[in-house]
C-alpha cells in the first residue's frame, strides 16, 4: 500500500532512519520527585512520559472498593494539554485516555504481587509530557520503574512496546507518524523472564501467518527493553547506596 | 456540553450589534471633576442604595439590593447536613457560594450555565464572607448562598458581598459582623468609586496616563477587619494603599442604610411586644 | 499535597519562630527558598520553562496558534491560560478533583495579565478582524509543596521568555483571498518582551508577622494571605486576599509595601538568569527530568 512505501525505504531503513528492529533511544531515572512513594521518568525518543507512585495505602473514598484479599490498583493516565502537535483540549478525561487507565491497570494487576497488601490501595499516575508514538508503552515502561522505586514487589519487570507490519517486515517501537500510517500497531506488554504476556492488543487487521513474525518482533523489543530498564535501576540503586554510605 | 434545545439558536457565526455601536468618543469631558451621573470624582460617593430583607418565603433568609441600576438578589438555605461526607474537617461547617449573573442582566446574553468568571466572583464571595460567619458553631452542616445578578451596572461583586451578608444575618447564621463590600475604579490620579458597568470597563479618560485599575474591598465595619481584596490592572503601590483606604470608606457610608433594612426585617419578624 | 494538618504544639513552634524573624527552615521573613528555572524543556511547544521552589516542581509549556482575534479587540491576539493540577501532584486531584484548584488559579493569572503593558498583545496581530497569534499559556503541576502561585509566576514568566513564535506573511492572491504564509526559516521567528512581565509574590500573615514563600507547614499556621503581582517598575497589576480570614487595614499597607519590596527585587536576578541561560545557547547542558 501506498502508506507502506513510505513508512520503509528500498534500501529498508524506516524514516527516522532505524532498521526495522532497531529501538528508539531510551533514557530514563528513577527517583524524580521527593514528594510521592516512588517516581520515574522516561524518554523513548521523543515520547517522555512521567510516572509517580502513591502507596500502597489505606482504599479511599468509599471503603466498598477494598478487596480483601489483595491490593486494588489504580491508574490514572493522562497527557499534558502541550504534549501533542496540536494541543489538547483536556488532560484526561477523554475516551481514548480512559482506555489507557484501564489497559495500564490490568497490565499492573498482572505484575504486581497485589496479594501482599489486601484491603488497600497502590495508585499508578502516568503524565505524558511529550507525545510521538507509543504512549502506552512508554507509560508501562515508565511507572514500572516508579513501582520498583516505591518498593513495590513486581513478579518481574513489565516492559511493554509497540510493533508494526509493512512490506512483510515487522517493524518495532513505533513513532507517531508510523502509528498515524493507519497500518497494524500492536501493544505487548510482557513479563521477560517467564515470558508471559501481561496485556496483548492489536489494532486494523493482519494475515494470521504474520501474527507470529509481528510477535517475535514485539517480544524481542520488550526483552531489549528490560535489560535496558535493568540498567537503570541498578544505577540508581549504586547511586543511591554510595550517598547513603557517605 | 449542554446545548439549549427549546430555543432558537443564531446563527453559528454572529456578533453582538454592539460592536457596531460607534464608540461614544470623549467620554468624560472633564476628567477631574464629575462624573456621567452627577456624582463628585475622587470622593467617597457612593450610588444611593436600596435593600430590604426576606423577599424569598422559601429560602431561609433572602436579601435583595439596589445600588443606582445594579440590582442583585441573594437566598441563603441551611445549615442542612453536608453533601460531602468525606471532608476532613467535620469540626465547622461548610459555606458554599454560588454567583450567577442572570442571562439578560449584561449588555450581552449570557449561558445559563455558569462560566469562569462567575466562579471567580463565587470564590471572591465565599472568601469575604467567610471570616465573618461563626462556621463552628455549625459543625457536620453546610450553608447554601446563591446570589444572582439581575442587572450587572457595575461594582457588582462588592455588591454581592453586602447583600449576601444581609441576607446570612437575615437567616438568623451567628456571624461576628456584617460584610459590606465597595468597588473603585482608579483613573489616573483620580478615582470613581462605586463605578457603573460603563466607569468599570470604559477606556481610561484623556490625559490620566497610568494607574489604570480596579479595587473591590469587603469590610467588616465594627471590627474594622478587610475580610476580601482584589484588584487588576496598573497602580502604583501608594496609588493603591489610596485605594484601599477610599473603599474602605465608601463601605462605612453604606453601613448605617444597611444596619436600617437588618433592623427593619428583625423588628418584622420579631415585633416589640408591648410592655 | 495541597494542603496539610499539623498539631496544635507544631503551629505554636512555627508562629513564635516567625515572631523571632527564624523559620522552621532557617530563613528570614522575605526570603525565598532556593529556586531552580530551566527553560525550553519541551520540544514541541513553542516555549517552556520549569521552576522549583522547595519541592513545588511547575512545568509551563506554550502553544502559539493562529485563531481570529476578539470582536472587541480586533488588533491585538490573546493570551488564554489552562491550570492543569495533575494527580501526579496529590492523590487529591484524581479526576476531577484538581479541577477547582485549577480554574481559581488560571483566573487568577487573566487578572494578573488584565493590563495593556504586560504582553504587547498587538504583536501578536496578524490581519485585524481576521487572524491573530493565540497564546496558550498551559501550565502543569507535577508536585505541591506550597507557594504555588510564586512558582507558577516565575515558570510562566520563564516560558513568555523562551517563548519564539513563527514570522507570517499574508499574501494576497487576484480574487482577493488572503493566504497565510509561515516562515521557512525555522530561526526567523517573533519574540515576545517580558520586560512588563508581573511576577506574584504571596505573603503570608503568620502571628503578627507576614512572611514571603509559605511552605505548606506554615501557611497552615496562616489564616490569610495576600497575593501581588508586581513588575520590574514597582507597578502592582494583581491583588487578591486568599484565605479565610481577614486582615486590618494596617497590616494590608505593610503587606503591600512588602510585596512590592520584594517582587522587585525578585525580577532583575530572574532576567539575568534567563539571560544567562540563553547566551550559552546550545552549548547548555539540558537538564531536564533526566538531571
Amino acid at each position: 500500500n501506498m502508506a507502506g512505501l513510505e513508512l520503509l525505504s528500498d534500501q529498508g531503513y524506516r524514516l527516522d532512519g532505524r532498521k526495522p528492529s532497531e529501538l528508539r533511544k531510551v533514557q530514563a531515572r528513577m527517583g524524580v520527585f521527593a514528594q510521592g512513594d516512588g517516581s520515574a521518568y522516561i524518554e523513548q525518543g521523543n515520547t517522555k512520559a512521567l510516572a509517580v507512585v502513591y502507596g500502597p495505602h489505606e482504599v479511599r473514598g468509599s471503603r466498598g472498593k477494598a478487596l480483601h484479599d489483595r491490593a486494588v490498583i489504580n491508574c490514572q493516565f493522562s497527557m499534558a494539554t502541550f504534549s501533542t502537535a496540536e494541543r489538547k483540549r483536556r488532560p484526561h478525561g477523554d475516551r481514548k485516555s480512559s482506555e489507557v487507565s484501564q489497559h495500564l491497570k490490568q497490565t499492573f494487576e498482572a505484575a504486581i504481587l497485589t496479594q501482599l497488601y489486601p484491603r488497600s490501595q497502590i495508585d499508578i499516575y502516568v503524565k505524558i509530557l511529550q507525545s510521538d508514538g507509543g504512549n502506552y508503552s512508554a507509560s508501562v515502561n515508565a511507572a514500572t520503574l516508579a513501582v520498583i522505586d516505591a518498593g513495590i514487589p513486581l513478579r518481574d519487570y513489565v516492559c511493554a512496546c509497540s510493533a508494526g507490519f509493512v512490506e512483510d517486515t515487522p517493524l518495532a517501537d513505533l513513532c507517531h507518524a508510523e502509528e498515524a500510517g493507519g497500518g497494524t500497531v500492536l501493544s505487548l506488554a510482557l513479563l521477560p523472564q517467564g515470558g508471559q504476556i501481561a496485556l496483548l492488543q492489536m489494532d486494523a487487521r493482519l494475515h494470521q501467518d504474520h501474527l507470529d513474525t509481528l510477535m517475535e518482533a514485539a517480544m524481542t523489543a520488550c526483552r531489549s527493553l528490560s535489560t535496558v530498564l535493568d540498567r537503570v535501576v541498578r544505577e540508581h540503586l549504586q547511586e543511591v547506596t554510595t550517598l547513603t554510605a557517605e | 456540553m449542554p446545548v439549549d434545545t427549546k430555543r432558537v439558536r443564531g446563527p453559528d457565526e454572529s456578533q453582538s450589534p454592539l460592536l457596531f455601536v460607534l464608540p461614544s468618543t470623549g467620554k468624560p469631558e472633564c476628567p477631574q471633576e464629575g462624573r456621567e451621573d452627577g456624582r463628585q470624582r475622587s470622593q467617597a460617593d457612593v450610588r444611593p442604595v436600596f435593600a430590604r430583607c426576606g423577599l424569598i418565603s422559601q429560602a431561609k433568609g433572602s436579601a435583595y439590593i439596589e445600588a443606582g441600576n445594579t440590582k442583585l438578589i441573594c437566598s441563603v438555605y441551611g445549615p442542612r447536613e453536608t453533601d460531602r461526607k468525606d471532608e476532613v474537617d467535620m469540626k465547622s461547617g461548610r459555606l458554599v457560594c454560588d454567583f450567577r449573573f442572570a442571562p439578560f442582566s449584561c449588555p450581552k446574553r449570557g449561558s445559563w450555565i455558569q462560566g469562569s468568571e462567575e466562579k471567580a466572583l463565587s470564590l471572591g464571595l465565599l472568601e469575604s464572607l467567610l471570616p465573618a460567619a461563626c462556621l463552628h458553631k455549625y459543625p457536620r452542616s453546610q450553608i447554601e448562598v446563591n446570589v444572582v445578578a439581575l442587572e450587572h451596572d457595575g461594582s457588582v461583586l462588592a455588591h454581592a458581598v453586602t447583600c449576601a451578608s444581609l441576607a446570612l444575618a437575615d437567616a438568623g447564621i451567628e456571624m461576628y459582623d456584617l460584610v459590606l463590600g465597595c468597588a473603585l475604579r482608579q483613573d489616573g490620579p483620580s478615582f470613581l468609586i462605586d463605578p457603573t458597568f460603563a466607569e468599570e470597563s470604559g477606556a481610561q479618560s484623556a490625559g490620566s496616563g497610568e494607574n489604570q485599575g480596579r479595587v473591590t474591598v469587603a469590610l467588616l465595619p465594627s471590627l474594622h477587619q478587610v475580610s476580601g481584596l482584589q484588584s487588576d490592572g496598573e497602580m502604583a503601590e501608594d496609588t493603591l494603599v489610596g485605594a484601599v483606604k477610599a473603599c474602605i470608606e465608601g463601605c462605612q457610608r453604606l453601613y448605617p442604610v444597611i444596619q436600617q433594612a437588618l433592623a427593619r426585617a428583625v423588628r418584622r419578624k420579631a415585633p416589640p411586644t408591648a410592655v | 499535597m495541597a494542603t496539610v494538618q499539623i498539631s496544635e504544639a507544631e503551629k505554636v513552634y512555627i508562629v513564635h519562630g516567625v515572631r523571632d524573624d527564624l523559620r522552621v527552615d532557617g530563613r528570614g521573613c522575605e526570603d525565598y527558598r532556593h529556586m531552580e528555572i530551566e527553560t525550553d524543556v519541551v520540544s514541541n511547544t513553542d516555549g517552556s520553562a520549569r521552576v522549583k521552589l522547595g519541592y513545588s516542581d511547575i512545568l509551563v509549556g506554550i502553544k502559539a496558534e493562529i485563531g481570529r482575534p476578539r470582536p472587541m479587540v480586533p488588533d491585538e491576539g490573546f493570551l488564554e491560560f489552562f491550570v492543569d493540577c495533575s494527580a501526579n501532584a496529590t492523590p487529591e486531584f484524581e479526576g476531577r478533583g484538581g479541577e477547582d484548584l485549577g480554574t481559581e488559579i488560571s483566573n487568577t493569572l487573566y487578572k494578573v495579565f488584565n493590563n495593556p503593558h504586560s504582553v504587547d498583545l498587538r504583536a501578536l496581530c496578524i490581519s485585524p478582524k481576521e487572524h491573530c497569534w493565540i497564546l496558550y499559556v498551559d501550565v502543569l503541576l507535577l508536585q505541591c509543596d506550597g507557594n504555588l502561585y510564586d512558582a507558577i509566576s516565575v515558570a510562566v514568566k520563564a516560558a513568555l521568555f523562551n517563548t519564539r513564535i513563527p514570522r507570517v506573511q499574508i499574501s494576497e492572491d487576484d480574487e482577493g483571498t488572503k493566504e497565510i504564509e509561515l516562515s521557512d526559516d525555522p530561526y526567523d521567528c517573533m519574540r515576545l518582551s517580558v520586560e512588563n512581565v508581573p511576577c506574584i509574590v504571596t505573603l503570608c500573615k503568620v502571628g503578627q508577622r507576614h512572611i514571603v514563600d509559605a511552605t505548606l507547614q506554615e501557611k497552615a499556621c496562616s489564616k490569610a494571605c495576600l497575593l501581588l503581582s508586581v513588575t520590574s517598575r514597582g507597578t502592582v497589576t494583581c491583588v487578591r486576599k486568599i484565605g479565610g480570614g481577614s486582615l486590618d487595614p494596617e497590616s494590608i499597607f505593610e503587606m503591600t509595601e512588602t510585596g512590592k519590596r520584594v517582587g522587585k527585587a525578585l525580577q532583575s536576578p530572574l532576567m539575568e538568569l534567563l539571560q544567562k541561560e540563553e547566551s550559552l545557547g546550545k552549548k547548555r547542558q539540558k537538564v531536564g527530568f533526566l538531571g
